[in-house]
C-alpha cells in the first residue's frame, strides 16, 4: 500500500491534496497518523475527555450564554457511543459498499429483546411442578447473545434482499424491519411484552465483580467505561476492515460493481458480508442500548423510523470515513435529547419539535459539506494546511514542526 | 485446436435472435478479430461466453483437450436431430467436461478469461495502483475469501502482481494518482491493466481504441501486440476500425444478423463476397 487514505472519504477531493510537509517529517507524520495504534490510542483519549467535554465543557458554554439549557448531561456520552457502533459499522455498507438499507432496526432492536430476555428471570412449570430459572445477567455474556442473535439474523435477511439492487434493496430491508415490528407488537408480544414495553433486564455486575451503576473518578458511571470499551473494540474492528481486503473491496463495489464481477470476485458473497457485518455492529449497538435503558419498547427498537435515523446519522456525520458516522451521531444525539428541552424563538418550547430542527441542520450540512461535517472538517483542515504550507515555502528557512494530532479526529 | 470452442451457441431475446447457432473456434496464442456491422450481435456473444448473458441454446467450452476440440468440431456441424445416441452420450460428456456455459461472470474470470469493456471500466476514485490490487487479490485469493481481519498491506503477492501489471502497461509512474484524474488513454490502459491482473490466458477487448485519438490508437494496437507475444495471450478483439483489424489480427470471424457469414485469414476474409454483399454493401475493402 503506497497510502491507506482513510479519512479521505468516497468523494473526489478537488485539486492537488495538500500534504502539509514532505520529506522525512512528513513520511514520519504519515506514518503515525495511518497507524492503527495510533488510531486506538488517539480514540481512547478522546474516549476518556469525551463525557467532562459533554458535561462540564458544555456547561460552561451554557453559562457564558445565559443558561439556555444546551448543556450535556452523562448518559448523553453512552448514547453517543452505543449510536457510534452502530453508525460505524453502517458506513460500511452505506458509505464504502453503497448499499442503502433502510431494515438495521431490525438487528438493533432483535439484539435489544435477545440481550433483555436472556438475562430475564422465567418460571417453568411442567408437571404441576414449579422452577424457577434465573436469566444470564452477566452483561458481557448478554451483549454476546445479543450480538450474535443479530449476526445470525442479518444472514437471511442479507441473503433475500441483496437478490436485488437500488430501491428494491431498501425496500426489502424496510419490509423485513417492519415485520420484526408488527411481530414485536402481536403475535411475539408474549415474549416482547408488546406495546407495554420490556423491562425485565437484569444487569448484573461485570466479571461477577463490577458493578456497572458504580462511579469512576473524572468519567462517571461504570457503565460508560463499559460502552466505552466496546466502542474502541469495535472501531478498531472497523478500522482493521477497512484496511484489510474488505475496505478495498467494498469501496470498489461501491464504485464499479460490474468491474468487481470481472476482476473475477464473488460480489454476491462480499456484499453479504458487508451487510452481515453491518448488522453485527447494530447487534451490538442494540444490545448495550438495551443495558443502558434497561427497557426495550418496539417502537424504539424496531420501528422504521430507526432505520431512517442510522442513515440519517451516518450522511449527516460523513460517509466513507471511519468516525465521521460518529459526528453524526452525536449531532443527532444531542438535538434529540439537549435541544428538544429548550425554548427557542418563534417554535418556542421545543419538545417533540427536535425533528424539525434536527432537519433544518441535516439539510443545512449536506448542503454546505456533501461529504457530512467530517468531509467538511477534513477540508477546512486541507485548507488551512495548504496555506501554512504556501506561508512555509515563502519562508525556508524554519523547518516545519510536527503538528499534533490524534490519530481520528 | 482451440482455446475456446463454440457449438451451436444462440440467445433469442422475445422474437429477435441475436445470435444465431453460432459455431467458432479461437486458435491458443492467436489475435482473433470479430467484425460486423452494428447489431450483427458481437456484444452479445462476448456476453454469452463471459457469463453475463446466459444462452438460450448451445454452448462454450473452454481450454478442450485436442481429441475433445476435434470431437466438438465434429459434433457441431451435426444437428440435434440427426445425431446418433453415441454422438449425444458423447456430446453430453464433452458439455459436463469443458462446458463454461452457465457459470457467473467471476467463475469465467477465475477460470482464466478476462475482459475489458467498450468503455474504460475502472474504479475511478481509486488510485491506479488499487485498481489494479483489486483484480491481483481475485487472481491470489479466489473469487471469496474470509480475511476481513488481515491487513491489506500483509499481501505482498497482490503488490507484486499489482506493480508488474502497472509496468506492463507503462502506467507505474502514475500508480498513485486517482484513476479519474487520468487522460481518458491512460484509463484504458489501465483497464487492460486490470485485465491482466487477473492472469488470463485470453482476454476480450471490447473497442480497445473507441474514442482515441490516432497516437493513442497506435500505442494501443503497440501494446495489444507485445503483451500478446510477451505474455502467450489469447485475444479476442471487436473493433470497428478496418486498419486496425488488418494489422493484427491473424484470423477475422464476420457476423451478420447473428450469424457467422466467414471465419479465416485477414486475406480470405477480404476477398469473400458473402462479406462484401452483406457487411461492406458490395464495397471493395
Amino acid at each position: 500500500m503506497s497510502d491507506p487514505e482513510t479519512d479521505g472519504g468516497t468523494a473526489v477531493s478537488e485539486g492537488p491534496d495538500p500534504e502539509p510537509f514532505g520529506g522525512q517529517v512528513g513520511d514520519l507524520y504519515r506514518t503515525v497518523r495511518d497507524h492503527e495504534l495510533s488510531v486506538v490510542v488517539g480514540s481512547a483519549v478522546f474516549l476518556l475527555f469525551f463525557p467532562f467535554l459533554l458535561v462540564d465543557g458544555l456547561e460552561v458554554v451554557n453559562g457564558l450564554l445565559g443558561d439556555p439549557g444546551i448543556g450535556g448531561y452523562e448518559g448523553l456520552a453512552s448514547l453517543v457511543l452505543i449510536y457510534g457502533i452502530i453508525v460505524v459499522g453502517y458506513n460500511l455498507l452505506l458509505g464504502y459498499t453503497g448499499l442503502l438499507s433502510f431494515g438495521h432496526a431490525a438487528f438493533f432492536g432483535t439484539a435489544a429483546y435477545v440481550t433483555g430476555l436472556v438475562s430475564s428471570t422465567t418460571e417453568i412449570s411442567f408437571l404441576g411442578l414449579s422452577a424457577t430459572m434465573p436469566g444470564i445477567t452477566s452483561p458481557l455474556a448478554m451483549i454476546l447473545f445479543g450480538t450474535l442473535f443479530a449476526t445470525l439474523l442479518a444472514w437471511p435477511i442479507g441473503f433475500m434482499s441483496i437478490r436485488r439492487s437500488g430501491v428494491y434493496f431498501a425496500v426489502l430491508t424496510l419490509t423485513f424491519g417492519q415485520m420484526l415490528y408488527f411481530f414485536a407488537l402481536g403475535p411475539g408480544a408474549g415474549i416482547t411484552n408488546g406495546d407495554n414495553g420490556f423491562s425485565d433486564l437484569n444487569v448484573g455486575e461485570l466479571f461477577g465483580f463490577i458493578n456497572l451503576d458504580g462511579l469512576v473518578p473524572f468519567v462517571g458511571k461504570m457503565e460508560y467505561v463499559f460502552i466505552a470499551v466496546l466502542f474502541l473494540l469495535a472501531l478498531t474492528v472497523a478500522n482493521r476492515i477497512i484496511n484489510s481486503p474488505y475496505g478495498l473491496i467494498f469501496k470498489a463495489l461501491g464504485e464499479n460493481e460490474q468491474r468487481v464481477e470481472f476482476v473475477g470476485l464473488n460480489v454476491f458473497r462480499y456484499k453479504l458480508m458487508a451487510f452481515v457485518i453491518s448488522g453485527s455492529f447494530a447487534g451490538l449497538g442494540g444490545s448495550l442500548f438495551a443495558i443502558h435503558e434497561a427497557f426495550v419498547h418496539p417502537s424504539t427498537a424496531l420501528y422504521w423510523i430507526q432505520s431512517g435515523d442510522f442513515v440519517i446519522m451516518t450522511v449527516l456525520g460523513g460517509t466513507g470515513s471511519l468516525v465521521g458516522p460518529v459526528f453524526g451521531a452525536f449531532i443527532f444525539e444531542y438535538i434529540s435529547n439537549v435541544i428538544s428541552g429548550t425554548t427557542l424563538p418563534v417554535i418556542g418550547q421545543v419538545g417533540s419539535l427536535w425533528r424539525l430542527i434536527l432537519g433544518a441542520v441535516f439539510v443545512a450540512i449536506v448542503w454546505v459539506f456533501p461529504r457530512g461535517v467530517y468531509g467538511g472538517l477534513v477540508d477546512i483542515k486541507n485548507f488551512i494546511a495548504g496555506q501554512a504550507v504556501d506561508a512555509l515555502r515563502s519562508d525556508e528557512s524554519s523547518p516545519p514542526a510536527e503538528p499534533e494530532q490524534g490519530g481520528d479526529d | 485446436m482451440g482455446l475456446l470452442e463454440m457449438e451451436g451457441l444462440t440467445k433469442r431475446f422475445s422474437g429477435l435472435t441475436a445470435v444465431d447457432d453460432v459455431d467458432l473456434t479461437v486458435e491458443r496464442g492467436e489475435t482473433k478479430a470479430i467484425i460486423g456491422p452494428n447489431g450483427a450481435g458481437k456484444s452479445t456473444t462476448i456476453n454469452l461466453i463471459t457469463g453475463l448473458l446466459e444462452p438460450t441454446a448451445g454452448h462454450v467450452y473452454y481450454d478442450p483437450p485436442d481429441e475433445a476440440a476435434a470431437d466438438i468440431h465434429e459434433l457441431r456441424t451435426i444437428s440435434d436431430e440427426e445425431r446418433s445416441a453415441d454422438q449425444q452420450q458423447r456430446l453430453d460428456e464433452l458439455r459436463s467436461e469443458y462446458s463454461i456455459t452457465g457459470l457467473e461472470p467471476h467463475e469465467v474470470v477465475q477460470t482464466g478469461i478476462s475482459k475489458s469493456f467498450q468503455t474504460a471500466s475502472i474504479f475511478p476514485g481509486m488510485t491506479a495502483r488499487e485498481n489494479v490490487q483489486m483484480a491481483a487479490l481475485a487472481t491470489e485469493h479466489g473469487s471469496f475469501k474470509l480475511n476481513f481481519l488481515r491487513r491489506q498491506s500483509s499481501f505482498d503477492a497482490v503488490d507484486e502482481i499489482a506493480t508488474e501489471m502497472l509496468e506492463a502497461v507503462d502506467l507505474l509512474r502514475d500508480a498513485g494518482e486517482e484513476a479519474a484524474s487520468l487522460p481518458y488513454g491512460d484509463k484504458r490502459r489501465l483497464e487492460i491493466a486490470i485485465a491482466l491482473a487477473s492472469e488470463p490466458d485470453l482476454l476480450f477487448m471490447d473497442e480497445p481504441t473507441a474514442g482515441m485519438s490516432p497516437e493513442e490508437t497506435q500505442a494501443t494496437v503497440d501494446l495489444v501486440e507485445r503483451l500478446q507475444q510477451e505474455l502467450g495471450l489469447t485475444i479476442v478483439l471487436v473493433e470497428h476500425d478496418m486498419e486496425i483489424i488488418f494489422s493484427i489480427a491473424d484470423s477475422i470471424a464476420v457476423l451478420n444478423r447473428g450469424a457467422i457469414i466467414a471465419d479465416g485469414t485477414p486475406d480470405e476474409v477480404e476477398g469473400d463476397t458473402d462479406v462484401q454483399e452483406a457487411y461492406l454493401g458490395g464495397v471493395e475493402l
